[in-house]
């Protein structure tokens, strides 16, 4: 029995000791975070002066190069949108390609295969181009239609879980006469709230996440457009590192908790939704 | 393979078939079946379907209009891309100096590709209509109903709901996807960098010059070919290491967290799970300072004398560890810095996939005696390379492309000493897309940014064709159901 107790004991050690490293350099942004000292603290690992200094900086006193408040408008205000739009382009074309079907479902889906080899950032030169001949460049119109407007290759999760919808239930409400609108109104979407959750959540947080796309995009330097990601980027500049390392952190710690947040909660779809995909080939 | 070739052999059928029924409708269809072939609305006036026969008509008037007045200007000189030079030339009347009527080479291209996509799509809905208008002439002449404009419109939220829910979403694709990918096949084939910028200067086609040199030909001056292969080797490595790693880190971790003796098991998990919730920017560009030459983790080794025994051993000439800004460790630094931020990923992915495995599988091996290490390898290891393999794939093509990672690491820190590879703007730690964004942010060189573009979308697409055919080869769906 003691031998047992003691397995036990250096198993959650071996563990906890894992947990604590892996942890290390968030728990080193979050006390940076909280350091009067405003470049970065290079001789120990707690700051010498706690005050939260930093974040009342970050939140009440913008200057030309930090506008957190403004980069948090604006990463916000893309992310709704972008969130609106993709969603419904995936849940469309899940749809569509999981509960119809049409002489075009099979090779639009073969398409869509070959479409996803290419990675999206590779043709980011010629969406810049075609931006700037609209006129869509440093403009966050035109990022909201970078992130949105070929999400709908991103289908392959929602279909599978649509695809586990029983075809029964549709043919039920076909025979009393449903259309097709109203099938998906009011039987397949109330069945489905958990892709559609996974979907809204995923579709949320790409733009937070986001740093190349913003980057090229958003390229003109007038800092109170910016998104969070370049904002932050920003500030590790060379120039500007002993100034704003603090701050940075400040930003990180902010940013960090709502997506978290919404990142536990979409956790467990994530697993369905990857392993369950791989399972139905 | 059968399956491609089948494939291929019933897309060309169904061109096949589509031309032998608008064939058929222009030979056996009435006088307005034949009208349809000059005004596309006729067919619809025929049959009172006069709303959708204006639509027709003003598609085809809109066609034309842009075919005639707007796209010549550009698609005639798609040839050569221009040769009209921006000057600036002083206007008497206005008494200003104003730019001469220039040719934009990139706007020559671009509008030059958009209108062949414009013209095959309205090729297409020109062959459709008249099928479409023989269709109706048919059920016309067997007496069945026809349907009216607001029929038509209740039709696509019904039969023809998919038509709707398709519409928007694929002409994203065909804007933000397709056409981009052709403007980058196509500038991966002109002479488009910083000499030639429009709108002051032109470009023009130079046939596969840019792959020439990015595959080592070019003469001694061009140094693309040498970096290249740098760079492709490491990527190479790169994504091997990558995958490798945090594949079998997340099994691990996953197998130990889903241990009986683990107390607490959310817990553990959600401390994991924050590493990847802070997004990258923010962590990596964090260790990245962490592990900067006067960083905190520097100072640390410094203290406790690793710095200095590392100095005697010879392994480092600097009053400093080296972690990111030099050849080597850098390496090694990314790969373990992508352990940290990779293997929680696949931690949940594994929990995920373990907690599916049968349970009478493992039971019954339990009872014939199996020890824990028998079930590991002989049930559980398979199980996961049978659920995960594809994303094991994809992961390796995710890994190639890593644009994050590298970028947010290495950037501004590590400087190459390399010459060779500093004259075609690249570093040691590049992988190919990141040394693609350089070429095309700093330096504006699109042309060998874009032939690099195809490189990696062959190299990624011959990987995934090879991968999935192995995989898929011999149907394994039901060996472990």
């Amino acid at each position: 029995m003691k031998k047992k107790t003691i397995s036990v004991i250096t198993h959650n050690l071996l563990i906890a000791f894992l947990a604590i490293f892996w942890l290390i350099p968030i728990i080193w942004l979050l006390v940076t975070s909280f350091s009067t000292y405003p470049g970065m603290n290079t001789s120990t690992f707690f700051p010498e002066n706690w005050g939260v200094d930093a974040y009342k900086n970050l939140l009440f006193s913008a200057d030309s190069v930090a506008q957190f408040p403004n980069w948090f408008k604006n990463t916000f205000i893309i992310a709704c949108f972008s969130c609106v739009i993709s969603s419904m382009f995936v849940l469309m074309v899940a749809y569509a390609t999981s509960c119809m079907r049409f002489a075009m479902r099979k090779p639009l889906m073969n398409v869509a295969v070959i479409l996803n080899l290419f990675p999206g950032f590779l043709s980011m030169i010629a969406v810049y181009f075609i931006l700037k001949t609209l006129g869509l460049t440093n403009n966050h119109w035109g990022l909201v239609l970078v992130y949105s407007a070929s999400s709908g290759l991103g289908y392959l999760i929602a279909k599978g879980f649509l695809d586990t919808v029983p075809a029964s239930l549709r043919e039920a409400a076909y025979i009393d006469g449903a259309t097709e609108f109203q099938v998906v109104w009011k039987v397949v979407m109330p069945m489905s709230r958990p892709i559609i959750v996974y979907t809204v959540i995923n579709s949320f947080l790409a733009p937070w996440m986001d740093f190349v796309f913003a980057k090229i995009i958003l390229n003109a330097g007038i800092s109170d457009q910016w998104t969070v990601a370049i904002g932050l980027y920003n500030m590790l500049e060379r120039s500007l590192i002993n100034t704003y390392f603090t701050q940075f952190c400040a930003g990180g710690v902010l940013v960090s908790i709502p997506i978290s947040v919404l990142f536990v909660i979409m956790q467990k779809f994530y697993v369905e939704g990857i392993t369950g995909g791989a399972v139905k080939g | 393979m059968e399956k491609v070739k089948a494939g291929i052999c019933a897309f060309f059928m169904a061109i096949g078939g589509f031309f032998k029924r608008f064939g058929e409708a222009v030979v056996k269809g009435d006088l307005f079946v034949k009208l349809s072939l000059i005004w596309v609305g006729a067919g619809y006036a025929r049959r009172k379907q006069f709303i959708k026969s204006i639509i027709a008509t003003i598609f085809e008037v809109v066609v034309l209009i842009y075919s005639i007045g707007f796209a010549p200007k550009y698609v005639s000189k798609f040839g050569s891309l221009g040769t009209v030079k921006q000057e600036s030339v002083f206007n008497i009347v206005t008494m200003k100096n104003e730019f001469n009527d220039y040719d934009h080479s990139f706007l020559i291209l671009l509008i030059s590709l958009i209108s062949f996509v414009i013209w095959i799509v309205a090729a297409v809905a020109y062959l459709h209509n008249v099928i479409a208008v023989y269709e109706l002439q048919k059920k016309a002449q067997a007496g069945e109903h026809i349907n009216s404009f607001v029929e038509d419109v209740k039709e696509l939220f019904n039969h023809k709901f998919h038509v709707t829910l398709l519409f928007l979403p694929v002409a994203g694709i065909v804007i933000f996807t397709i056409i981009p990918l052709l403007v980058m096949i196509l500038v991966s084939f002109t002479n488009y960098d910083q000499k030639h910028m429009p709108p002051s200067a032109l470009f023009t086609w130079n046939g596969f010059d840019n792959y020439i040199n990015l595959f080592g030909g070019g003469g001694l001056t061009i140094t693309f070919g040498y970096a290249f292969v740098r760079i492709l080797a490491w990527t190479l490595v790169w994504a091997f290491f990558a995958t490798l790693t945090t594949y079998i880190g997340g099994i691990l971790m996953s197998l130990l967290l889903n241990n009986k003796k683990t107390i607490c098991k959310k817990l553990w998990r959600t401390l994991f799970i924050v590493t990847i919730a802070v997004p990258q920017f923010v962590s990596l560009m964090l260790v990245r300072n962490f592990f900067a030459d006067s960083g905190i983790v520097n100072t640390i080794c410094a203290n406790i004398g690793l710095t200095g025994w590392l100095r005697d051993m010879g392994l480092i000439g600097t009053s400093f560890i080296p972690f990111l800004s030099a050849p080597g460790w850098a390496h090694v630094m990314i790969i373990l810095i992508n352990i940290w931020i990779g293997v929680p990923y696949q931690m949940l992915i594994a929990t995920g996939v373990l907690m599916n495995i049968p349970e009478e599988q493992l039971e019954s091996a339990r009872i014939d005696g199996a020890t824990p290490r028998q079930i590991f390898w002989k049930i559980t290891m398979p199980y996961m390379l049978f659920v995960t393999g594809p994303s094991l794939v994809t992961d390796f093509v995710k890994n190639i492309n890593n644009f994050n990672v590298i970028f947010l690491l290495t950037e501004g820190v590590y400087v190459t000493t390399n010459q060779l590879m500093a004259n075609s703007q690249a570093k040691e730690t590049d992988l190919l897309v990141t040394w693609l964004f350089r070429l095309t942010q700093d330096y504006y060189n699109y042309k060998m940014a874009s032939a690099i573009g195809m490189v990696v979308f062959v190299i990624c697409a011959v990987f995934t064709l090879i991968a999935f055919n192995r995989m898929i080869k011999g149907d394994r769906e039901e060996t472990f159901r």
